[in-house]
């Protein structure tokens, strides 16, 4: 019933996270010019969390068609809020554009837990900040362009 | 058929909702300049300051000691986008105070994160039960869209705000500070909590939240701390506002206007389809899977009364109903447009009774009626009082008077204020050492539209008729509210 947030939708960031077992994607050795080389690209998201208690499951993707699921992340990482983890960094990437979907699994069930209505009881939140409208934040909203160093601190309260 | 610009000015109130379609009920609302009920729909743009009342006429009865909390939307139009219904609005939590024979009030609106993110864009982007909104709504759970705006329920040493589709909020009764979400248990995050919750003869509160054809079952302790939740399925998605119950019984009543398709804003989900009957939900409160399930000839609500069950088992209930949902769907539009003519048919106090092998009997009082409260000392327990507001045509669905329906005798112990007061709804303070159901007092505001003030009126129960005891004034009109609660 669509007076709550879409649980297909919100259940698939969850999906997405969990079935990850590829390890972080491998990126070409640049060859260093002559001249200053640019800075590699790395991307740190620092996260804002209410509980101090078990982990923050992060996802990376490269494209909008892998963010919308089509294909796995480039990168996964999970920081452990209990053990006073609060943030994840992604070196070896190319430049270019990326998004993050991530949740805080408070209870360390190793699930995003739901409401019997199909709404999250646990917080979740995408690069940007980016706000979905009852469902996830699209890429269009939630992405952005990876050149040299990129942070970001994302509210997970 | 096509009505002329001239029967438009001539005779807009003619146009009944048989031949006004909503088109050109907002044309003809166009024609006119606004309406002297406008002010039930105003918007404050902020929070009232403690006052105290002056008084109008009268003398506040030995006695009478307490806090009447209502809620109510105060806050519709923004310049970037509006809310487009009456109960879109942002929740206004309002305390009347009366001590030593004085009157105070102190209203402050909830800080929603709905409001928060509106106030920010000054644009209402929301969607709601009549509003649309739109992609700048930032909308992570459904208590994110929350108005805040419909109830009261005291829970302990904080009152809860209460919207429908999500949770309560706790506010500080003394400053009326808002404070967070209300989380009954973890699991159970932003899980629908309903406008009226049924405060049980053993003191514990039930209460309801739908979800489609789901719907969880609340049971609480008399500070709000949840003893118990149950999700159950029903026989229909209906759109129900309001509940009741016995003391054994939950009483749902299942209206023919069910779920039809998803989208926003909510109203546009349901369906209105009489064919269907309205039928009517037992469950045993001891074992939520024991129901029954009653048929009843059609009519619509929002409110009804509390229920009561004899020994043998029957059970009796009573209910504004009403013929249609034009008032949801388009009367409540037309008060925030706050001009032309109001759609919708008046309600009407009608008793329900349920009999252990499965008949069901409604009959009307034949009286206009909406708000019905019961004295709390009797809910959930035999009864035959109810009050109530009367008054509402159709065209100005607004009510003018406050009345006391006898179910024992039939009677009606009314009081009318005439057109230049709405009316809101009014509840029963038993009287210190009550025995009876007219050992009490009824207390409510009016918006009086002349002076362009809230008053606040306190009425014997026992002689409706002979008009308030005792009327005291605010220096400003607040927009009309829904529901509140009285805390001695």
């Amino acid at each position: 019933m669509t007076r709550s947030l879409s649980a297909l939708s919100l259940s698939a960031i969850a999906a997405t996270v969990l079935l990850v077992a590829a390890p972080a994607f491998a990126a070409p050795a640049f060859a260093a010019p002559a001249f200053a080389a640019p800075a590699p690209t790395a991307i740190t998201l620092n996260v804002d969390t209410a509980a101090h208690t078990g982990k923050v499951m992060v996802v990376l993707f490269d494209s909008e068609a892998a963010y919308a699921g089509g294909a796995a992340p480039v990168a996964h990482a999970m920081i452990d809020v209990a053990a006073g983890q609060t943030q994840a960094t992604f070196t070896g990437l190319p430049e270019g554009d990326y998004a993050a979907k991530m949740f805080h699994d408070v209870d360390g069930d190793g699930k995003m837990n739901t409401n019997p209505f199909g709404m999250p009881t646990e917080p979740y939140a995408f690069s940007n900040n980016a706000h979905g409208n009852m469902g996830p934040a699209t890429w269009a909203q939630a992405h952005f362009t990876a050149s040299g160093p990129v942070t970001q601190t994302i509210n997970l309260r | 058929m096509t009505p002329s610009r001239r029967s438009f000015l001539m005779g807009a109130a003619a146009l009944s909702a048989a031949v006004a379609t909503p088109e050109m009920v907002r044309a003809a609302a166009a024609l006119d300049v606004a309406a002297d009920w406008a002010l039930v729909t105003r918007d404050l743009e902020g929070d009232v300051a403690p006052q105290t009342l002056s008084l109008i006429q009268g003398r506040a009865p030995a006695g009478l000691e307490g806090s009447l909390f209502r809620n109510g939307p105060a806050k519709f139009r923004r310049p970037g986008g509006s809310s487009t219904h009456w109960f879109d609005g942002d929740g206004l939590m309002r305390r009347f105070d009366i001590r030593d024979g004085q009157a105070g009030l102190t209203a402050r609106f909830a800080d929603t994160p709905k409001r928060r993110t509106e106030t920010a864009l000054d644009a209402v982007v929301t969607p709601g039960f009549g509003t649309s909104g739109d992609a700048r709504a930032r909308l992570g759970s459904n208590d994110d869209a929350s108005a805040a705006n419909t109830a009261v329920m005291v829970a302990g040493d904080k009152v809860w705000a209460l919207w429908e589709a999500g949770s309560p909020l706790a506010m500080d009764p003394a400053t009326l500070a808002t404070e967070e979400f209300v989380v009954l248990r973890p699991d159970l995050k932003a899980m629908p909590f309903q406008a009226h919750p049924r405060y049980a003869p053993d003191g514990t509160i039930w209460n309801v939240g739908t979800n489609g054809g789901r719907m969880v079952v609340w049971h609480m302790a008399a500070d709000g701390g949840l003893i118990d939740a149950q999700v159950v399925t029903l026989p229909r998605a209906s759109y129900l506002h309001d509940f009741t119950a016995t003391d054994r019984h939950l009483v749902i009543v299942l209206q023919p206007w069910v779920f039809d398709h998803g989208g926003m804003p909510f109203s546009s989900q349901f369906a209105w389809k009489p064919e269907m009957g309205t039928q009517v939900l037992v469950l045993d409160k001891a074992d939520l899977t024991r129901t029954h399930l009653y048929d009843l000839p059609t009519f619509s609500f929002f409110h009804l009364g509390d229920g009561w069950a004899d020994r043998d088992g029957t059970i009796r209930f009573d209910v504004a109903a009403g013929k249609d949902v034009s008032f949801a769907m388009d009367g409540a539009r037309v008060l925030v447009d706050g001009r032309g003519v109001v759609p919708g048919h008046p309600a009407a106090l009608s008793l329900v009774t349920l009999y252990t092998d499965g008949r069901a009997e409604m009959v009307s009082s034949g009286v206009t009626a909406e708000f019905p409260k019961a004295n709390p000392l009797f809910a959930g327990s035999q009864r035959s009082l109810t009050a109530h507001t009367t008054g509402e045509t159709s065209g100005r669905p607004l009510p003018t008077g406050l009345a006391i329906h006898d179910w024992s005798t039939g009677r009606s112990d009314a009081f009318e204020f005439g057109v230049g007061h709405v009316v809101e709804e009014t509840v029963f303070v038993p009287k210190p050492g009550a025995v009876s159901e007219r050992d009490a007092w009824l207390v409510g505001p009016t918006v009086n539209l002349r002076s362009g003030k809230t008053e606040l009126h306190v009425f014997d129960a026992g002689r409706v008729s002979e008009g308030p005891m005792v009327s005291w004034s605010a220096d400003l009109a607040l927009p009309a509210g829904f529901h509140g609660a009285w805390k001695a």
